[in-house]
């Protein structure tokens, strides 16, 4: 498990150093541990002997879909295994039904009915509903990023309206599923799978504040990240309850949120001058104050 | 399966009572801790149980305090069962996990009903009970009127031999074997059985006891498993000798990653076993793709 991990973050580290000379330090994702409690382990006895080093060459995305808690921008030459392809193509299948079933058993059981598949399979899935939902979330991000290394559009924005453009092209891809997109939110929210789905958006957020330009390193980037995040799910939450057409009192409040943030931004910086400020004249006037009183 | 033949040519050309099987096959020659011939072995252990079948329960209770219910319970979440399945419970002779599938596929279909948009999912469950001893399918059928299954159609109770099974091909969603793979004498034969009734996303799932390598816990195990055991089967089911039988072939079963490879030999995927109370028990899955 652990040399799956190395493996993955060497993948990463080599990306970054093929992709166009950029010197980022990316955030590096790591597989989740496999879980272990007092009185039940687990083992995958299976997976340790498939796993080899294979280099990964081209940054250039496809359109496959990943399992759940991959980076998509790694492609792996090695050959996934029968049975991941398998629960992929139900998974992709299952996605067709949660207009009607919600994301659910059901919809997973319609979604194996339809690929040919025992529905039984159903249950080799980990967390079977939250399954689909980080499916659904990876897939989204894939088809993010294809969008971003396609589109020429965000070059002519400025950050604030690249940010508030790429919010919204990921959020229209929710918009088919808006009606049950509550049931997924509280999948995401369930204490099992919080880490998947945190460790979902923290790379969705970080995909995003890449593709505006971001150049940030230290505390900057944690907080860049953490206002995005703050931006994107307050927006998530409010396209729950949005009836306008096209979903457009949504790209309004999208659109204020994140001149909000940046006006907050600028207004940190001036409040950080006019301390810097205050201190340097205190400081003086403190100085001379001293020198007056020691020179007595 | 060369090795096989080439042993035992030897065997039949240099000596018959030079003996032992090879390590492969030390499971088909061993009741417990003896060494028997494989053609006695399947009788001796319908014999073992023959004699219990009828305190079975009664002394899996004691045995376990009462735990094996929890096991079994796991099995069931593990399978996920759903409305329409056809699922097979092998060795599964007084049905503790047949009842237990039944009443979870039973209550998904009670949810389901409200729904009529789901009326699609009402197929016919089928869920078989495959065991090779008449006495524990018939303590399975008392129970099942006991508790008010007796008139549901979907439990079909089946005399068989795990290692030929008198199913078809790709019939099965699922497959269950629940503290009955440490009795046969083939298990590679079982498993090729397994992998032949199921189909295509149908899994295989192992109940079984199992190797404990905790520090203190293992001498605590052997301990209770050696001097316990044999002694409570005398004084609650007059049967020492069967309970002994019992913690021996715990023993001489395979462990847990062994068990997990063979289920992989034999084409499963996704293999992976989940140890419960530190090992005692051990859950196997595989999955047939």
């Amino acid at each position: 498990m652990y040399r799956m991990a190395a493996n993955r973050f060497l993948h990463h580290a080599s990306l970054v150093k093929n992709s166009g000379g950029s010197s980022l330090l990316r955030f590096p994702i790591l597989r989740t541990v496999i879980t272990s409690s007092w009185f039940s382990t687990y083992a995958d006895p299976q997976t340790f002997p498939n796993q080899t080093l294979h280099p990964s060459d081209s940054s250039t995305s496809s359109s496959s879909p990943t399992t759940a808690g991959d980076d998509p921008r790694q492609r792996r030459k090695n050959p996934r295994a029968e049975y991941e392809e398998e629960q992929d193509h139900v998974l992709q299948a299952s996605l067709r039904h949660v207009i009607r079933f919600g994301w659910s058993e059901e919809t997973m059981i319609a979604g194996a009915k339809e690929v040919g598949v025992s529905p039984s399979i159903v249950g080799s899935f980990p967390r079977k509903e939250a399954a689909l939902v980080e499916f659904f979330m990876d897939d989204c991000l894939q088809r993010l990023i294809d969008r971003i290394d396609s589109g020429e559009e965000l070059r002519q924005l400025i950050p604030s309206q690249r940010i508030s453009k790429l919010v919204r092209i990921r959020l229209e891809m929710q918009a088919p599923y808006i009606s049950k997109w509550p049931q997924a939110l509280s999948f995401q929210a369930h204490p099992l799978n919080v880490p998947t789905s945190f460790k979902q958006r923290a790379m969705l957020v970080d995909e995003i504040w890449h593709a505006a330009g971001d150049e940030a390193s230290d505390i900057d980037w944690y907080v860049k990240r953490t206002f995005l995040g703050g931006i994107y799910s307050a927006t998530e939450i409010y396209m729950l309850t949005d009836r306008s057409p096209e979903f457009r009192d949504t790209w309004l409040f999208l659109d204020d949120r994140v001149k909000d943030a940046f006006d907050l931004k600028k207004t940190l910086q001036e409040a950080t001058y006019l301390a810097e400020a205050v201190g340097a004249g205190m400081g003086s006037s403190l100085q001379g104050f001293v020198g007056k009183v020691f020179q007595r | 399966m060369a090795l096989r033949l080439v042993t035992r040519n030897l065997r039949n050309r240099i000596s018959p009572n030079l003996c032992s099987a090879s390590l492969l096959h030390s499971h088909a020659t061993s009741f417990g801790f003896k060494e028997v011939r494989e053609e006695e072995k399947s009788q001796m252990v319908g014999k073992v149980f023959s004699n219990v079948a009828s305190n079975y329960d009664l002394m899996n209770d004691f045995m376990s305090a009462g735990l094996h219910r929890l096991w079994k319970d796991r099995l069931v979440s593990e399978l996920s069962p759903f409305p329409g399945m056809k699922h097979l419970d092998v060795a599964g002779g007084t049905g503790d996990v047949a009842f237990r599938i039944l009443e979870s596929v039973n209550s998904i279909r009670r949810r389901a009903l409200q729904d009529p948009i789901n009326d699609d999912l009402q197929e016919e469950t089928w869920i078989h009970v495959c065991d090779i001893n008449q006495n524990m399918l018939n303590v399975g059928k008392n129970r099942a009127l006991e508790r008010g299954l007796g008139e549901d159609k979907s439990l079909v109770w089946v005399q068989g031999d795990a290692e030929a099974l008198s199913f078809e091909d790709n019939s099965m969603d699922g497959y269950t074997i629940a503290f009955g793979i440490r009795n046969v004498t083939h298990i590679e034969k079982v498993l090729t059985e397994a992998y032949r009734v199921l189909k295509r996303g149908g899994r295989f799932l192992c109940l079984e006891l199992s190797h404990v390598e905790i520090p203190v816990f293992k001498e605590l195990y052997d301990f209770y498993s050696f001097s316990v055991i044999p002694r409570l089967g005398e004084v609650v089911a007059g049967d020492r000798e069967s309970y002994q039988y019992l913690v021996e072939s715990i023993r001489r079963f395979p462990p847990q990653e062994k068990f997990a490879s063979m289920i992989t030999d034999t084409g499963f995927q996704k293999v992976k076993y989940e140890n419960l109370v530190g090992g005692v028990v051990a859950i196997h899955s595989g999955l047939k793709i």
